[in-house]
């Protein structure tokens, strides 16, 4: 017996970043929005205070900030000759639970995407010609950076987000990033702090020649207030960013930065512990009718709505539409369909520099987006003439914490237990500093996903299957930038040694266990051609034009950069193509 | 709404220094050198004490020198134990801080700020002026070597009020905006040397002008200027339920110092 309740205008499924965006606005424009959230309330203020919230092992290590693999996984094989297998504990990436999703426990690095990374296939075609692209599915979002820039700018005034620019308005401004894009505005508030290492690596990536710069940072430095009057205080370096909430109200997250000053609003109803199961879709099913979800008690709930938006992780959005029939699942045999397709991950490295005790570092000082990077070799910044890929990744000496379960630094050659591991980590906790390399990650036609034909979650409904290794492509790209990461690394002064990683190594296959990133991108992407993309550039499918699809599974291929900023920047464009030209007139806003 | 009030009103002559005489002149009090080098044994204790160096008796002595009003530099011009006392534990008038077990660090850091002008007193500021930065460093290292102990509270405060005071303290305001005291102070309001000091066990009144001089932007001395964007949003009732509350915990750590395990 499934409840029916009255209709709502917009229904919203997920209540993190791009869902409260999405409620705040559209409540605001008279659209009487339904937030449905999987997890719990919860409020920054009273839920993530210190020095509770400082609890490695209950937060970082058992991941109670994170999704429940009981209630929500994927399977996971690394080609279609293999048997894919529940995921059931977390690892390479943590999606997020309950109001706020993983907007509660990122790092708030927040950065815009280079103009060519949002039109990468022809950029790269009209540059090295279209045979450098050859075995790739990469293509252009069909939004262009200009188009972007108002909404990149406005979600980093509300998070209040710290740094210093390197582009404004077609102007380089020395010390900033002389590679982005042009920005109609600086940064609302100061860049962050540096510490000693990160300062020597400033110092030495100029006088490699490179351009290095403090990362744009939603960890934010002075008391402010946003564009829609909520408060945050500035940080305090205590180094809990990564996988904790903010009690101190410093890094930026959807429950202080927009659902505390719309939770008021007559036109805004959150509902928690709502599961949703799919989309119905209409008889013709050139709509959809609203959403079926399992309320907190337990009953099966039909919520009908005119509009209805899907905001929920960049994986789950896609299991959505895969269980709700909702356009065509791609076939990697054919090459045909859409949704999971582009699947694309995130190609992570990083060297390890040991400094002798001249040298220190204090790493229980720290903030998830404290860093000191270089784009010299991100996205198409530096010339990829016979290099045998496209793509790159910045460089960055982050210090993000200290936390003495996680934060190990040991050199090569160290035992990987017993007393010289222990000297070993005595020795060098305070004399390190870690030089991560995020890059970039092309989508291929291997790489996908789909309906697990075998595993079914306690709803009954099968788990994602995702079908995943690195591309040869990113793997030539890691080591190409790790190496150079790793001569910074060498040429910095006092350094005794240098030790790197890289997942994406030659030979090295990816695996779900060791934590690499939680940016899962693609699988439901944007484009301008409906055989080739889920949405059109607004957001809107082509198949269903009361759907809007929010988040990291439009992008048609990963950038270098941490996803939050463009895929808020792409939420904000889609709100206003929602509320400017199709809230009036409801129909497919561009012709398949 | 009415009681509070009256409770306000109570502390104003306080404030004003009736209770000057209560045990501040008595040079004799207070804890022998000896005594305060055995506790730096203990690396919390001297952890907490310390602010460049790690505290000697060498340093102590000279602490203790200061803190009498005397220096090779002509000292402060007014002995700390005056309004302070020999035991850190101030003159009970609730107008000056207790010192006592404040980390040292902390308090050298206040008295540069009363010297520099950050953190502005027409009785502190004179007095910091005048000692050197090696003078501040030892009467810092000297009160933060001190054991704490309890304090006698003042007036009678409402149960609501109180019941107030500790949900800001230890969750804070979602509905204001205002993050738990216990964020930075730690648990039970014990601070976290070396730059964070107690509230637990502090005089209410020295603590609620605190909030109002954040508030007001008269004190903005905090490294990460966090301080002055919490009080900008308590009102007046707010920052006497939180002092109420805070100066009335006394807990096993409060007395003892925080438990850190420090190695050098």
């Amino acid at each position: 017996m499934v409840t029916q309740l009255p209709k709502t205008d917009v229904v919203i499924v997920g209540a993190g970043w791009s869902g409260l965006a999405a409620a705040y606005e559209l409540a605001n424009a008279g659209q009487r929005c339904v937030v449905l959230e999987r997890g719990k309330w919860r409020h920054t203020v009273t839920s993530f205070g210190a020095p509770e919230e400082h609890d490695e092992l209950k937060y970082a290590r058992r991941k109670e900030h994170m999704i429940d693999t009981p209630i929500k996984t994927l399977s996971f094989r690394n080609n279609s000759s293999e048997t894919a297998l529940p995921m059931r504990r977390l690892g390479s990436f943590l999606p997020g639970k309950g109001l706020g999703g993983a907007g509660i426990h990122w790092n708030g690095q927040l950065w815009r995407p280079l103009p060519s990374d949002l039109n990468m296939a022809s950029h790269y075609s009209d540059r090295y010609g279209e045979e450098i692209l050859n075995g790739l599915s990469v293509q252009d979002w069909g939004v262009s950076y200009d188009e972007l820039e108002p909404h990149l700018d406005f979600f980093e005034k509300v998070c209040g987000t710290s740094g210093f620019a390197g582009n404004l308005n077609g102007d380089t401004v020395e010390g900033g990033n002389i590679f982005e894009g042009p920005r109609s505005d600086n940064y609302p508030t100061q860049p962050m702090n540096s510490s000693p290492p990160q300062q020597m690596f400033r110092n030495t990536a100029r006088q490699m020649g490179y351009h290095p710069f403090q990362m744009p940072s939603a960890n934010v430095t002075e008391a402010y207030e946003n564009p829609y009057g909520a408060q945050l205080h500035s940080c305090t370096y205590c180094g809990f960013c990564e996988r904790f909430g903010c009690g101190y109200m410093a890094k930026a997250d959807p429950i202080i930065c927009i659902y505390d000053v719309l939770k008021n609003h007559e036109n805004f109803e959150l509902r928690t512990e709502a599961h949703v199961l799919r989309v119905e879709k209409s008889a013709d099913g050139k709509t959809a009718t609203g959403v079926t979800y399992i309320d907190a008690d337990g009953r099966e709930v039909f919520q009908p709505a005119d509009t209805i938006c899907l905001n929920a992780y960049a994986l789950w959005n896609v299991h959505l539409m895969l269980v709700s029939g909702l356009a065509t699942p791609y076939d990697p045999l054919t090459g045909t369909g859409t949704v999971g397709r582009n699947y694309s991950y995130q190609t992570i490295a990083a060297a390890s520099v040991f400094f002798d005790k001249e040298v220190w570092s204090n790493p229980f000082m720290g903030a998830g987006a404290m860093g000191v990077t270089i784009d010299d070799f991100n996205g198409d910044n530096f010339d990829h003439t016979d290099l045998g890929f496209v793509g790159g990744g910045y460089i960055s000496a982050t210090q993000t914490n200290g936390r003495p379960i996680n934060y190990n630094p040991t050199p090569p050659g160290t035992p990987a237990w017993g007393r010289e591991w222990k000297r070993a980590v005595r020795d060098n906790y305070l004399h390190h500093i870690g030089l991560t390399v995020h890059g970039s990650s092309v989508s291929v036609p291997q790489n996908y996903l789909d309906l697990d034909p075998t595993y079914v979650d306690d709803y009954g409904q099968p788990l994602l299957r995702m079908t995943f290794d690195f591309p040869e492509n990113d793997r030539r790209m890691s080591s190409y930038v790790l190496s150079k990461a790793e001569e910074i690394g060498r040429n910095m002064d006092h350094v005794v040694d240098v030790g790197t990683v890289n997942r994406a190594a030659e030979g090295a296959r990816y695996s779900v266990v060791p934590y690499q990133t939680t940016h899962n991108v693609g699988g439901a992407v944007m484009g301008t051609d409906p055989t080739t993309s889920v949405v059109n550039r607004y957001g809107q499918m082509w198949d269903h034009h009361n759907v809007f699809v929010f988040g990291a599974c439009l992008f048609p291929q990963n950038l270098g950069y941490n996803p939050t900023g463009p895929l808020m920047g792409l939420a904000y464009w889609t709100l206003e193509h929602m509320k400017s030209d199709y809230l009036g007139n409801p129909r497919p806003l561009m012709d398949a | 709404m009415r009681q509070i009030q009256i409770a306000a009103l109570v502390s104003v002559p306080l404030l004003l220094g009736i209770g000057l005489t209560a045990g501040a002149q008595d040079f004799s009090g207070g804890p022998d050198i000896q005594t305060l080098e055995d506790r730096l044994d203990n690396d919390s204790t001297a952890f907490n004490a310390r602010v460049q160096q790690r505290p000697d008796d060498d340093l102590l002595e000279l602490g203790r020198l200061v803190a009498m009003g005397g220096a090779a530099n002509g000292g402060s011009g007014m002995a700390c134990i005056t309004c302070h006392g020999t035991d850190g534990h101030g003159d009970g008038s609730g107008a000056f801080p207790r010192l006592d077990g404040q980390p040292g660090w902390y308090l050298y850091k206040q008295l540069v700020d009363y010297a520099n002008g950050a953190r502005p007193n027409k009785v502190m500021s004179p007095i910091a002026d005048r000692l050197t930065e090696h003078e501040m460093e030892a009467v810092a290292a000297y009160y933060g070597a001190m054991p704490t102990g309890t304090i006698p509270k003042h007036g009678e405060v409402p149960g609501t009020e109180l019941q107030w005071g500790g949900q800001l303290s230890a969750v804070g305001s979602a509905e204001k905006g205002i993050p738990a005291c216990v964020n930075c102070h730690g648990a039970n309001g014990t601070g976290l040397a070396p730059s964070v000091p107690y509230l637990a066990g502090q005089y209410a009144s020295y603590m609620e002008l605190q909030l109002q001089l954040w508030k007001d932007g008269v004190r903005d001395n905090d490294a990460m200027n966090v301080m002055s964007s919490i009080a900008r949003k308590m009102n007046e009732n707010d920052m006497r339920a939180v002092s109420e509350y805070l100066s009335r915990v006394t807990t096993e750590e409060a007395q003892t110092g925080p438990d850190l395990a420090v190695s050098e």
